[in-house]
């Protein structure tokens, strides 16, 4: 009945659901879970703050790709939530904001994010119709991006989402014109020029782990904590499978997790 | 109606998740038609968001020109221009390679030349991340300079031991700690998907779980 090669994860998908369920009940019935202070979700009330101290707008993009894509979906979610967060400083503190990407599938999450900020804020009016720019392709972002920020110059840029190829090109850009500048993907091979290029960067799942803690709900806490020890669970797997290595017996183990 | 607002557009990823889930994992005749059934919706609903698409760019633009709106009409004209060109060509060239020329002589032209320009930034990139300030940067400059060495072909030719060095840097050195990012990530993503699936996240909703 189960299909051929998935017995294994099937069960692992059991096991993270049974210890994520464990964690929030947990969680719910008074243990105290502490999540780690992520220093980039930190640094964006200061990023906003020196767009208010400059009267400079902030730039915000959560890059390229579709919501409905496994690769990018998630990344792109978890960057609208930080973006959520990130229009909700702004207005509190009057900072114009200006938002590109090519995600068009998730115009409407985008928008209506931004319209809720700005309502919770009490400033609903503030909040205007060309805040969005929704850009067809890639490189025509990464064009149109680079244009705006020169001339308009940014006090702050946050790229937050899925990023390719665009990753360097649109930090190296707001190197240029000294803007702060806070990144996120989970693209493993972006990560190193984000880290080179931008003060502060979400190192691949500290993005959804910062998603979480805006939503700051005992489930979401609950859910990093169960996610940690499965974590852990992995890392015994890949132990005993170095052990097991070590004495040529490990074809047990990779017969077992190809099940 | 306030139930289906707040609850109910919760509910519908979490059933479309189950029987995906079940699909993926379980060989069973009614659960793999029902899955087959969601995908073609899924595709039924991106072409009319297509159609959607178009009539709303002719719409924006068209009024862009229409009010000849300052900096903007120019632009929309030449939206307008290429998407009748390119629409045109597709309609009635479709026998001939012509509906694919802008596609191949415009479009991949010009994402080409943008992709081009790449290098230039990481250039400065890797300036940025090669001074060498510490231990640390020092080694990452060392390892950057001897892997540069054994991909340009003038690294083969200064000293043979580069392309050996530079092979155990990249399979030894680096790849386990990419290997360690796709699994931490793969952990990440099925803890996030089970958060949106059971509806706890919900930030890009424009909510939050109070």
């Amino acid at each position: 009945m189960i299909r051929e090669g998935r017995v294994f994860a099937l069960l692992l998908f059991i096991l993270a659901y049974c210890l994520i369920y464990v964690y929030v009940r947990m969680a719910k019935g008074g243990k105290v879970i502490k999540a780690r202070a992520l220093p980039p979700l930190m640094a964006i009330p200061e990023a906003v703050g020196r767009c208010a101290e400059m009267g400079r707008p902030l730039v915000y993009t959560v890059g390229i790709g579709g919501t409905i894509s496994s690769g990018s979906g998630p990344d792109i979610l978890a960057g609208i939530t930080i973006l959520g967060y990130t229009a909700r400083e702004a207005a509190k503190r009057g900072v114009p904001l200006k938002f590109f990407t090519t995600t068009i599938d998730a115009a409407p999450l985008i928008e209506e994010t931004l319209k809720s900020a700005y309502l919770a804020e009490g400033k609903s009016e503030e909040y205007k119709e060309d805040t969005i720019e929704l850009i067809a392709n890639q490189s025509s972002l990464v064009s149109r991006y680079l244009g705006w920020i020169q001339r308009e110059m940014p006090a702050s840029a946050c790229m937050i989402g899925y990023l390719a190829y665009e990753s360097v090109v649109l930090s190296e850009g707001g190197n240029t014109i000294g803007a702060m500048q806070i990144s996120g993907t989970t693209n493993q091979y972006q990560t190193p020029f984000l880290v080179a290029s931008t003060d502060y960067t979400f190192i691949m799942e500290e993005l959804w782990a910062a998603s979480a803690e805006i939503s700051g709900d005992l489930y979401s806490v609950g859910a990093l904590a169960g996610e940690d020890v499965l974590k852990f669970f992995i890392l015994a797997i890949m132990g005993i499978g170095l052990l097991l290595g070590l004495f040529g017996a490990s074809g047990f183990l990779i017969n077992l997790l190809r099940l | 109606m306030a139930f289906i607002k707040t609850k109910g557009f919760l509910a519908v990823p979490l059933i479309i998740a189950v029987v995906m889930f079940a699909d993926y994992f379980i060989a069973v005749k009614e659960v793999a038609s029902l899955a087959g059934i969601l995908r073609t919706w899924a595709l039924v609903i991106s072409s009319m968001a297509l159609g959607l698409g178009v009539v709303n760019l002719v719409r924006v633009h068209g009024k862009n020109i229409y009010v000849r709106k300052p900096g903007m009409w120019i632009f929309s004209t030449v939206t307008l221009f290429t998407f009748t060109v390119v629409f045109l060509a597709g309609v009635l060239a479709k026998q001939s390679d012509l509906w694919n020329w802008p596609f191949q002589h415009v479009y991949t032209t010009l994402q080409q030349t943008m992709y081009a320009a790449t290098g230039f930034y990481i250039v400065s990139s890797a300036y940025r991340a090669f001074r060498a300030r510490n231990v640390d940067a020092t080694l990452l400059l060392i390892s950057g300079c001897v892997v540069a060495l054994r991909n340009a072909p003038i690294g083969e030719a200064i000293w043979g031991g580069f392309s050996v060095l530079g092979d155990w840097f990249m399979d030894v050195g680096q790849l386990p700690g990419y290997r360690v990012f796709a699994m931490v990530t793969g952990f990440g993503i099925i803890a996030y998907s089970l958060r949106v699936i059971l509806g706890s996240e919900r930030g890009f909703y424009g909510g939050r779980r109070e």
